[in-house]
């Protein structure tokens, strides 16, 4: 068994006053891709965005390469080594492809701009816009931006928030690939509605519901569950 | 049992305050006091109208003058163009509500759908605009050097219009009870509380706003009226930002969301400004008193957001229920010993 | 022609001076939706501090170094004591920075005195330049210079650095620029510190220019610097700058040709930009 990266024990989160997450758990181990699975509103991007401390958790624990990340502020936390893609995109729309990256890159070393030269030949549309803001970009190269922003800094763990939403499949199986690139150099925690992508590349499923971990086990045993797959994902 | 108990502990706590106005000039002989205090209840009306806006919808407004000016001018003008009688002064009234009503309701449709910041923003530029017309039409308002007026013969007796100014006070106090216990005060309520919300429950709350800002602009108005009558003289001053930072300061102070902690707040603030403006004559730096109640409305803003009465129904009502707490308690524990 | 230039360069003049105000007030505003209401403060504030030490020392130059580290230290107070305990809650933010912005007035009255203070163009600065039938004053084209300077010097920080970089992203993302590791707090304060300098030295170049300063004069023109904020468009650099000069332009013709619209037309633009394009006139809306 691997070692365990990133593990979340009985996270609840509150927004205003409505309680949205109600008992998360997961554990995202080295080298793996863990999947979050779940209905719309389930709670998937809340999940992140409280490990990120942007809708941080009311109690529950996180903990990060051993430290416990929960109470910390969203920038520490991403200095520990976490990058982040959300849902939607996060690109500043008036900073061009160039200047987004920069942003993002904390320390410009040369190990950084081979990162930067690894992702841009992942995303060679990138380097083909490098001066385009990036509010023009189509919706898959703002995806492989976002991509390309978290992955610059030496990230121990991504987190993915719905990358294939609302992209054409052949889109899709672009940003897939590159994932599973990725994938050789980091953890990943995934969202994926796209059950049938994220079969292809998760290792570990975590299903959750009304705000609540339902199941967390290996991707396997989910293929063959078709009555869990009906039950909480409305397919199989 | 309990409620009623406690509304009709409130009552009586108002009748004696009420008793006590009323016998006051008779018992006291002091003009100086009595003048403060018709200046007491004139800056009272106006904070009330002003916690309209702020304490129950919760906009912030740096316009609130021009109301309390467009009052003010209604009723010296008139006085001074007709016969100073008291219809006239009736009339006047009515004017400056009818006035301030419309421009309430103007300025309101066209900027209580912006975002607070800009609101407040436009609130003070469209005051400062109306100043700027206040002292360039000197024809009409003798600009910044004003003009003095005969008020209606019957207030030569500072008694009477001490009582007059009472009146107003009780009845505007007592409207505007009704105005917030009413469904739509509740509304009102629901739009500071949270305007998507309330929004998307289906109501239109920019009407609200809307009439919010015309109930506090139609009170002020009168304010200013009073204003006006009290002073027998009108110069744009009453049009002033200093007007709007007097209801805002009194208003917070006081205690916003109540119609009492306005009130409180013109006591202490009438009362402070008297006093320290007094040592000002030994103590130079009392003549900027402004400063002290700059701090003590920054802290009031950071520390007690609810204000003087605020935190006291506060305080009251966390002792009560540690009170009852206690009682619970007791009982409880009389349970336990008994077999 | 005489009478439009120098109509022009009055108008270009207070315009800048407008800008140093408006430029803080921007940024503060689209990074972090702060509307200070006392950065007007900073101004008269920035002027009397300035001027004191102009007139002791008779040195301009130092007078302007003591106004720019006062609006830091003052910017950096008002940014720990009264904005950062109601962050987020506007209506708060608005009643607070009000209440500050008298205590700050008056505050200027208790130090300084009440009455308003003379100030002359130091010696190099004073006179004109003739040339023909145009008669161009000095320090009118030193403030124009300065603002033009400052504002290239901004842009270039703004367009062309790392720090520049950051707060362009935080104007249009900030919890983005906080999830990829930027501690966004130090980067407000830093904005915050910036721009009251920039109000700071706004009111020291103002001083010989209108020849006194009295305690209200930082109220008034933040009410000119807000109608630039929003002409310019919330957060828009480069917007307040545009803005600032028609503002400036506007006041200078209106005031000659007709005085009594002079503060009104600005106003009602204001008005007319809020009610119809609330993004501003030189920006398009946000993505
Ligand atoms: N800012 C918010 N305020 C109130 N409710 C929210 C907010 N953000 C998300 N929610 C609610 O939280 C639940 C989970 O949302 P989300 O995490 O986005 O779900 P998912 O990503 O799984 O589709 C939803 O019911 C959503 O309505
Ligand atoms: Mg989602």
């Amino acid at each position: 068994m691997m070692e365990s990266l990133l593990k979340l024990h009985n996270i609840q989160t509150h927004i205003g006053q409505f309680h949205i997450l109600q008992g998360i758990q997961f554990e995202a181990r080295v080298g793996e891709v863990s999947v979050l699975l779940g209905r719309n509103g389930a709670g998937k991007t809340t999940t992140l965005k409280t490990i990120m401390g942007l809708t941080p958790a009311s109690s529950g624990s996180i903990t990060f390469l051993n430290e416990e990340i929960s109470k910390k502020p969203t920038y520490e936390i991403a200095n520990t080594g976490i990058g982040y893609v959300p849902e939607d995109q996060g690109i500043f729309a008036q900073l061009t492809v160039e200047e987004n990256i920069k942003v993002a890159m904390r320390k410009e070393t040369s190990e950084a701009f081979e990162r930067q030269e690894y992702v841009l030949t992942l995303f060679p549309d990138l380097k083909k816009f490098w001066k385009k803001a990036g509010g023009n970009l189509s919706g898959g190269q703002k995806q492989m931006l976002a991509m390309a922003r978290a992955f610059v800094n030496d990230s121990k763990l991504l987190l993915i928030d719905e990358p294939s939403k609302g992209l054409a499949p052949i889109v899709v199986e672009k940003v897939m690939e590159a994932i599973m690139e990725m994938k050789k150099r980091t953890t990943i925690v995934l969202v994926e509605q796209n059950f049938f992508m994220a079969s292809r590349i998760g290792d570990t499923f975590t299903l959750i519901d009304d705000g609540r971990t339902v199941h967390t086990g290996a991707m396997n045993e989910l293929i063959s569950d078709d009555a869990m797959k009906h039950k909480y994902l409305g397919i199989g | 049992m309990k409620t009623s108990n406690l509304v009709s502990k409130y009552h009586v706590l108002f009748l004696i305050i009420l008793l006590f106005l009323i016998a006051f000039p008779f018992v006291a002989d002091s003009r100086t006091l009595t003048i403060l205090f018709t200046q007491i209840f004139i800056f009272s009306i106006l904070a009330m109208s002003y916690d309209i806006l702020l304490g129950y919808t919760g906009i912030v407004s740096f316009g609130h003058a021009m109301f309390f000016g467009i009052g003010a001018y209604a009723t010296a003008i008139l006085l001074n163009t007709f016969e100073p009688t008291i219809g006239v002064f009736i009339g006047s009234i009515a004017v400056g509500i009818v006035l301030s009503g419309f421009v309430s309701f103007l300025v309101g449709l066209l900027t209580l759908r912006l975002k607070s910041h800009f609101f407040a923003m436009l609130t003070l530029a469209i005051s400062g605009l109306l100043l700027v017309v206040a002292e360039k039409w000197r024809t009409v308002t003798k600009g910044n050097d004003g003009f003095t007026f005969r008020a209606p013969d019957i207030f030569k007796d500072r008694i009477v219009f001490y009582f007059c100014v009472l009146a107003c006070l009780v009845i505007v106090f007592l409207i505007l009870r009704r105005f917030v216990q009413s469904p739509l005060g509740r509304l009102l309520i629901a739009v500071r509380e949270n305007e998507q919300r309330t929004r998307s429950l289906g109501f239109k709350t920019l009407h609200y706003k809307v009439i919010a800002s015309v109930v506090a602009g139609v009170i002020a108005s009168l304010a200013g009226s009073l204003y006006a009558v009290s002073l027998r003289f009108v110069n744009t001053s009453v049009m002033a930002m200093d007007i709007t930072l007097d209801a805002l300061l009194m208003t917070i102070i006081g205690g916003v969301g109540t119609l009492v902690g306005p009130i409180v707040g013109s006591v202490v603030i009438e009362f402070a400004q008297h006093y320290l403006s007094g040592l000002a004559r030994d103590f130079p730096i009392f003549e900027r008193w402004i400063i002290f109640f700059g701090i003590i409305y920054i802290l009031a803003v950071i520390f007690f957001p609810k204000g003087i009465v605020g935190s006291i129904l506060q305080a009251l009502s966390k002792w009560k229920s540690k009170h009852e707490d206690r009682k619970i308690f007791a009982l409880e524990k009389d349970k336990e010993h008994s077999p | 022609m005489d009478l439009l230039i120098s109509l022009i360069i009055n108008g270009l003049a207070t315009g800048m001076l407008i800008f140093l105000l408006a430029a803080g007030l921007t940024l503060i505003f689209g990074l972090m939706d702060v509307l200070n209401f006392s950065h007007g403060g900073l101004f008269v504030w920035g002027a009397y501090t300035g001027v004191f030490t102009y007139i002791i020392t008779e040195s301009f130059i130092v007078g302007i170094m003591v106004a720019i580290l006062t609006g830091m230290v003052l910017g950096f107070l008002m940014e720990k004591l009264i904005i950062t305990p109601v962050y987020g809650n506007h209506v708060q933010q608005i009643l607070i920075t009000l209440g500050f912005m008298l205590v700050l007035q008056e505050m200027i009255k208790v130090v300084f005195g009440p009455n308003a203070i003379p100030v002359k163009v130091p010696d190099y600065l004073a006179g004109s330049w003739e040339m023909g039938e145009v008669i161009i004053i000095k320090y009118r084209i030193f403030i124009i210079v300065v603002g033009f300077i400052v504002f290239g010097v901004f842009h270039y920080i703004l367009t062309h650095t790392k720090i520049g970089l950051i707060v362009r992203a935080g104007v249009m993302n900030k919890e983005m620029v906080q999830a990829l590791g930027i501690n966004i707090k130090k980067v407000f304060l830093f904005v915050f510190m910036t721009g009251a300098a920039l109000a700071a030295i706004g009111g020291m170049l103002m001083a010989p220019y209108s020849g006194s300063i009295y305690a209200e004069m930082g109220m008034e023109f933040a009410i000119l610097g807000f109608i630039v904020v929003v002409i310019g468009g919330m957060g828009s650099f480069s917007g307040s700058l545009l803005a600032a000069i028609l503002v400036g332009l506007a006041g200078s013709f209106m005031a000659y040709y007709i005085p009594f619209l002079s503060l009104a037309v600005n106003m009602i633009l204001m008005a007319i930009v809020l009610i119809f394009r609330p993004q501003g006139l030189f920006r398009m809306a946000k993505e």
